[in-house]
């Protein structure tokens, strides 16, 4: 096959290039997909989760830091969603069922965030939160009415929402665990809900020290 | 000359902003038009540069082997969903598909008349079935691969790369069936 040395070599280079290549576009074998690649930057990065106005289905309004010294498990969602958001929703209603009542209220709380506020006022989050037997207090669902606050969020989650020019929205979708301090500790796949129930178990036994 | 000056313009247009934004903002044709259009580009412009540096590409690329390794690297590369998805949100991927692009056009074009009949079988096949591969990600996948793209565009994408599998399939075959032997000699 080597007709000269600078051929050899050449092959060599090409396919030592095309593997730095390789290794640099997947971190490391590590993410195919832009979507991996942003859970495994968030992960990296640990972003804070910055102090927007959060206005919930009981028609309260206060701001992130209050839930400042409990876990937070999030999911983000808008209520006229038809296909992923019930589904992240119900699983997310089995990860509630699986964390020790003790925790619950006093460890972590959980909250559903709503990225359509135009759409999904007070009234809209109550029915919604009927219809997931969500008790409003231990698992709240909340709208950002400050667009820009909202914008803020979610570019700091990478969470990216299209409008999908019918009403409606394509985005990505997942589990986020928010430490006491507000940084992000966690982002599990929704579909697993086993091991995302475990994770946060796992986490908040490793906090409390049980 | 003629075929360098009509790959210039044909980059020249395919970086238009408007033409880009445009290309970009539909999947099929960013993967399936603008990336093969950048390699075309690339290959018109080979027609001088070879010619030019032909002492480098007898020497450095003898028998065409490292040219084809960069093109099926690079092209691969191409077709990770990732990649596509962070050339629309990264500024600088979007700057390494303009430029490597094209260099895959240079060296195909280096590279292919140097290589033998059973490397370029091999390589004919490798796309074939990755293709095929591709094809069937983009069908059947039941969620969205791409952050900057819906499903639905996805799934046109995976029919693109089925109608493209296809099209070889039946290249092959003719090949397959036809009478070479006047070529041959």
């Amino acid at each position: 096959m080597s007709k000269n040395w600078r051929n050899t070599t050449a092959i060599f280079l090409t396919v030592l290039l095309g593997c730095v290549l390789f290794y640099a576009g997947t971190d490391g074998f590590r993410a195919f997909t832009a979507e991996s690649a942003r859970t495994y930057k968030l992960l990296k990065d640990k972003p804070k989760f910055p102090d927007v106005t959060l206005e919930d289905s009981k028609g309260r309004v206060y701001s992130f830091s209050e839930f400042e010294g409990k876990y937070i498990m999030l999911t983000f969602i808008y209520t006229s969603c038809s296909d992923v958001c019930p589904k992240l929703e119900m699983n997310l209603a089995e990860v509630y069922s699986k964390v020790p009542k003790a925790w619950i209220g006093e460890d972590i709380l959980f909250l559903s965030i709503s990225f359509d506020p135009a759409r999904d006022d007070v009234d809209t989050l109550e029915k919604y939160r009927k219809a997931f037997e969500s008790d409003g207090e231990t698992w709240r669902m909340a709208r950002i009415a400050d667009q820009a606050e909202l914008d803020h969020l979610l570019e700091e989650f990478g969470v990216i929402v299209i409008p999908d020019g019918e009403g409606g929205f394509t985005h990505n979708s997942a589990f986020y665990l928010v430490d006491r301090k507000g940084y992000l500790a966690e982002v599990m796949d929704f579909t697993k809900i086993d091991e995302a129930a475990n994770t946060v178990v796992t986490t908040l036994k490793n906090d409390t020290g049980e | 000359m003629k075929q360098t000056g009509l790959g210039i313009i044909l980059y020249g247009i395919l970086v238009i902003p408007p033409v880009k934004a445009y290309i970009e903002s539909i999947m099929l044709l960013h993967m399936l038009v603008q990336l093969p259009l950048l390699i075309l580009a690339g290959w018109f412009i080979g027609d001088m540069l070879i010619k030019k540096f032909h002492p480098f590409f007898t020497a450095w690329n003898t028998d065409g082997v490292p040219g084809m390794i960069l093109v099926v690297f690079i092209t691969m590369y191409w077709m990770l969903p990732r990649a596509l998805d962070e050339a629309v949100s990264i500024y600088y991927i979007e700057l390494f598909k303009f430029i490597s692009l094209p260099f895959v056009g240079l060296f195909l074009r280096d590279s292919w008349k140097k290589m033998q009949t059973l490397g370029k079988s091999f390589i004919f096949l490798n796309y074939l079935s990755m293709f095929a591969l591709m094809a069937w990600l983009y069908i059947d996948s039941p969620i969205q691969i791409c952050n900057n793209y819906l499903e639905t565009q996805q799934k046109v994408l995976g029919w693109g790369f089925l109608v493209i599998t296809i099209w070889m399939i039946l290249y092959l075959l003719q090949a397959v069936f036809t009478d070479h032997s006047e070529k041959a000699e």
